[in-house]
């Protein structure tokens, strides 16, 4: 591969909001360094001013035309950059609702997430498997880190399973490259030479080699049958990390996965049924992780299955294989932030007054203040999907693309996966419900603690709740940004 | 904003403003929800003057709403369109007037009234809005809005196994609301609307859905479609999932099971919204979407229809009859009248459909007054069961009174609004056979089982009840009769009961129309008779 010293200075102004990221990375170790103890909230200041500036530079470059960097490793587009800002806004989100500070390791707990964000936006643009690898594991080891700041050992644990689980899978995703790269002689996924090699090929290993890959991906997004860390994770993490976590590199993951499925699909062109291979992990991801969901007493590992379940509504869009169910995937994604977001910061509000370790504990809460659990109502309610929220808009924009999808190809499986994920919903309710039921329907115990419901917090959880009504009733403000974006490999 | 508008959203805003009402000021909730009840029945004044009685939908109110580009396939547009005709303007008159008894009812509530009083103001509002909206998915949005208040009404306020009920109901009007959600974005995929342009746009417009010139050529839903799952095709499928989830509201055997217990366990007031408005959704929803929208498909399964509802009409009586709770027995029996509403429309005959949205009207106003008067008994004892009480009408005469004029109402004596429907739906019932041989002649014949059943368990409740020397078990106080508030609730009831039995031309006159103008459309005798 030739690079030009032209090139790489030209790429590197398209890089701004990363390289802001990262100064913003090593100002906070340092800061960390000399900050007294008490002086740590200037850190959290610095991280949230970062977001911002990133988040408006992304606005200013906002429609580019595709742009390739560094040679072909990296491409911004609009595709990209629309998930850049979502990894923005959830780090934006994460920090805010940091507020139970560990001071030790405050400018470590910055530094990882700020990683976190970075990886994500680097591994959105990736267009070569060297960068997705190393984008990814950027994402990853931070993520294994994060995930034992609980400090204590059910944390270390968890952390400890999120890394034997995350190893194999990366393992698992290099062997798919080496073999794809042996049969395509390529390792840039959106040349002509791949897919002209791959379509040529009549190997089994191609399959082999590009479920491999996947294997990596999927691990990410928590989709069966790689899902089977997040229950453990999700459980012993502290609470903003664990939204942090189910939000971020989960997108981080769809962003590339519909990249190399589109693809390896040689769009269109590909013997192998990966529509099907889509639809199947999607089902199983609904399926498993709604029914796992309803025997779960532990609030956080409950949203962990449901958060298997939703990463198989978002895969409905991808296994739609058509732009429109990728534009509602994408309409899926911010809803999905928006509302995890609500429902993993309402809990997180609750925390402060004990653990929450069963959803017992919520009996009656409801009555002792009135807008956290609302919030939560909220948040539930869009999670399953009902009106008036967007979650509602969401589920019938993907389900909408997948009748079409199905009317269009009369594929079978299709069918399967809309007449399951709906009844799927009903299911859910059962669980979603669960904590609002407790926190309404149920007696306060004598001995409950008093929740000190903190204005910030409510106020935030005012402004999600308003999103997601709003969103509802006026999906186009949204929709029309995101049907701009088109992609093209 | 046109007056329908006004009835929607008065209560709605209402309800979100009393939300920054202290909750200290418990007294001032019943009585905004008191005035936002004379308010809408003022407007439902003007409404009916306004109203011409005619065919066709009147005091429309259309508004876009959403509009997606969805890429290559076009546009998705929604509507905020509400309008009236001659089905659903007594279904808005019945809830108006029924809420407002539910609010006067309600009066006794002491729980956190702040909390109650405004889950019912958005339930008002919801309930209204389902019966006006003619864009699908505006329906679909006010439909499943009365969810989530009804389950906190049943799950907060409600009796001792309240949190089951609740939780069942919710679970199976859910499962019934998606099952209508298959068919919404299965069918709006295949409608567009009917003025040329460049670009196709998907429609929710129930107007326009149920035209058939309107469907797209190819698609799953047209109706030379060839797609096929299993023994139906995919319009067969489509309505069969509509009429699954609409029965499910209605209730019909076997989706049947959650009623009973909702009833028994919600506070009177939520009775008898659930009773008299929640269930009409289900004849309400056949006869505006599932029926025109796949007349064809209707055709098809109007045996099913006739035999769901006539089990129904059987079961519910027989359920009732081996009762020993007063308010399951009453709710049973709902379930036996609801099912004459399906016999009624499956016949697709002019008398059938006046008939069953007749029906579901004196349904609405006797099924009401029937659980309010299981409440003043529950008020005052708090058992309900059967066995219980002998010899009421010695101490409490003029309860006995409004007793006896409820039970011999929802018997069907003529006389009363429960005979004009029922006897119009059994015209329609045995006319079928010969109109347009849907329904065999056997269904009605079997159907007036019902009828027998009925007096059966009714009469056999007021001898155990009312007759004899007067006993009460496991309580002590004294029984006093019906105080000025109930008095205020049943007396207008009785009143509405007795004046659609004696002058039914004052709801033919709105209902006919609508019934004429249905049959001619979708189900005319000559297409039906030639094969």
């Amino acid at each position: 591969m030739e690079l030009k010293l032209t090139e790489i200075s030209d790429s590197v102004w398209h890089l701004l909001p990363e390289w802001i990221l990262i100064s913003s990375l090593i100002a906070s170790v340092i800061l960390g360094l000399i900050l007294t103890q008490n002086r740590q909230t200037i850190l959290h200041a610095l991280a949230l001013v970062t977001y911002l500036v990133a988040f408006f530079i992304i606005i200013q470059q906002w429609p580019s035309q595709p742009t390739s960097l560094f040679g072909g490793m990296l491409r911004l587009d609009d595709f990209s950059s629309f998930f850049k800002l979502l990894f923005l806004g959830g780090g934006f989100l994460t920090i805010l609702i940091s507020t139970k500070k560990r001071v030790a390791t405050a400018s470590e707990y910055i530094l990882l997430i700020n990683a976190i964000v970075l990886g994500s936006c680097l591994l959105a643009m990736s267009m070569h498997f060297v960068m997705v690898l190393l984008s990814l594991e950027l994402v990853s080891l931070s993520s294994y880190i994060l995930a034992g700041f609980g400090f204590d050992k059910k944390s270390s644990e968890g952390s400890l399973k999120y890394f034997l689980f995350g190893t194999v899978a990366t393992a698992c995703m290099i062997y798919g490259f080496s073999l794809i790269y042996g049969l395509s002689g390529t390792l840039d996924f959106s040349s002509s030479q791949f897919v002209s090699a791959l379509s040529n090929s009549s190997s089994t290993l191609v399959l082999i080699g590009s479920f491999f890959i996947l294997a990596g991906f999927l691990f990410k997004i928590t989709a069966v049958p790689f899902h089977l860390w997040a229950p453990d994770v999700y459980e012993s993490a502290p609470t903003p990390i664990v939204a942090f976590l189910s939000v971020v590199p989960k997108l981080a993951g769809f962003a590339i996965l519909v990249k190399v499925v589109l693809s390896v699909n040689l769009f269109g062109q590909s013997d192998y049924p990966w529509q099907t291979i889509v639809a199947v992990i999607a089902l199983a991801s609904i399926v498993v992780g709604n029914l796992s969901a309803l025997a779960q007493t532990n609030p956080k590992r409950m949203l962990a299955y449901s958060s298997v379940a939703q990463s198989g509504f978002l895969l409905i869009g991808l296994a739609t294989l058509s732009m429109e169910g990728i534009h509602f995937l994408m309409f899926y994604s911010v809803i999905f932030l928006l509302m995890n977001f609500l429902v993993f910061s309402t809990l997180h509000q609750y925390e402060h007054a004990g653990e929450m370790l069963t959803v017992d504990s919520f009996a009656g809460l409801g009555r002792v203040s009135f807008l956290p659990a609302f919030s939560m109502l909220i948040g539930m309610v869009a999670l399953t999907g009902l009106p008036p929220t967007a979650g509602f808009t969401a589920k019938l924009l993907i389900f909408s693309s997948l009748w079409a999808s199905y009317a269009e190809t009369s594929t079978g499986i299709l069918l399967i996966l809309f007449v399951a994920g709906l009844i799927a919903t009903v299911i859910s309710l059962f669980f979603y419900l669960k904590i609002p039921y407790f926190l309404f329907l149920k007696e306060v115990p004598s001995n409950a603690a008093r929740t000190k419901s903190s204005r910030s917090g409510n106020l935030l959880h005012l402004i999600l709740v308003i999103l997601l009504i709003y969103l509802f009733i006026q999906p186009g403000v949204l929709m029309g940004w995101i049907n701009q974006i088109t992609f093209v490999l | 904003m046109n007056l329908l508008s006004l009835l929607i959203f008065v209560p709605i805003v209402a309800g979100l403003a009393a939300l920054a009402i202290p909750s200290r000021y418990a007294g001032s909730f019943r009585l905004l929800s008191l005035a936002v009840c004379l308010i809408q029945s003022i407007l439902l004044i003007f409404i009916f003057t306004e109203y011409k009685s005619g065919v066709g939908f009147q005091l429309i109110e259309k508004i876009p709403w959403i509009s997606l580009d969805l890429g290559t396939w076009g546009i998705l547009q929604a509507e905020y369109f509400v309008a009236l005709d001659g089905l659903s303007l007594p279904m808005v008159a019945l809830t108006v007037g029924i809420l407002l008894i539910a609010t006067i009812s309600s009066w006794t509530i002491d729980k956190n009234r702040k909390g109650y009083f405004i889950l019912l103001l958005i339930l008002n509002g919801a309930i209204i809005g389902s019966f006006c909206a003619l864009d699908f998915l505006l329906f679909y949005v006010f439909f499943e809005f009365m969810l989530l208040p009804m389950y906190f009404l049943i799950g907060i306020w409600g009796g001792p196994k309240r949190e089951y009920a609740s939780i069942k109901f919710f679970l199976y009007t859910l499962l019934g609301s998606i099952l209508i959600l298959i068919v919404i974005v299965g069918l709006y995929l295949s409608v567009k609307t009917p003025d040329a342009s460049d670009r196709v746009v998907h429609t929710f417009n129930v107007v326009h859905m149920q035209d058939t010139d309107n469907l797209i050529p190819g698609s799953a839903l047209a109706l030379d479609s060839t797609s096929q799952l299993g023994p139906y095709s995919f319009r067969l499928w489509a309505f069969l999932l509509l009429f699954v989830g609409f029965i499910i509201k209605l209730p019909a055997v076997p989706f049947h099971t959650w009623l009973p217990d909702a009833h028994v366990e919600a506070p009177t007031p939520i009775s008898v919204i659930l009773a008299a408005l929640l269930l009409k959704f289900g004849g309400y929803g056949l006869l505006r979407f599932a029926y025109p929208i796949f007349p064809d498909s209707a055709i098809y399964f109007s045996w099913l229809v006739g035999f769901v509802g006539l089990v129904s009409i059987i079961y519910g009586a027989l359920n009732a009859l081996s009762s020993r709770d007063l308010k399951r027995l009453i709710a049973y029996s709902s379930v036996s009248h609801m099912g004459f509403v399906l016999l009624g429309i499956a016949s697709a005959t002019v008398e059938g459909v006046t008939g069953a949205v007749y029906q579901m009207v004196s349904h609405g106003i006797i099924s009401a007054m029937l659980f309010l008067i299981a409440g003043v008994l529950y008020d005052r004892t708090k058992d309900r069961l059967i066995e219980n009480y002998s010899g009421l009408a010695v101490k409490m005469k003029s309860y006995t009174a409004f007793v006896l004029i409820a039970f011999f109402a929802s018997m069907g004596l003529p006389g009363f609004a429960g005979f004009m429907g029922e006897v119009m739906i059994f015209f329609g019932a045995f006319q079928s056979h010969s109109a347009n041989g849907l329904l065999p002649t056997w269904m009605a014949i079997a159907a007036t089982l019902g009828l027998l059943l009925g007096a059966g368990y009714y009469l056999w409740t007021i001898q155990r009840m009312f007759y004899g020397t007067y006993a009460v078990r496991n309580t002590l106080t004294d029984l006093p009769d019906l105080n000025r508030r109930e008095y205020l609730m049943l007396l207008p009831l009785a009143l509405a009961a007795l004046l659609f039995g004696i002058l039914p031309q004052l709801l033919l006159n709105f209902i006919n129309p609508f019934a004429t103008e249905f049959v001619n459309t979708w189900f005319p005798f000559e297409k039906l008779l030639t094969p």
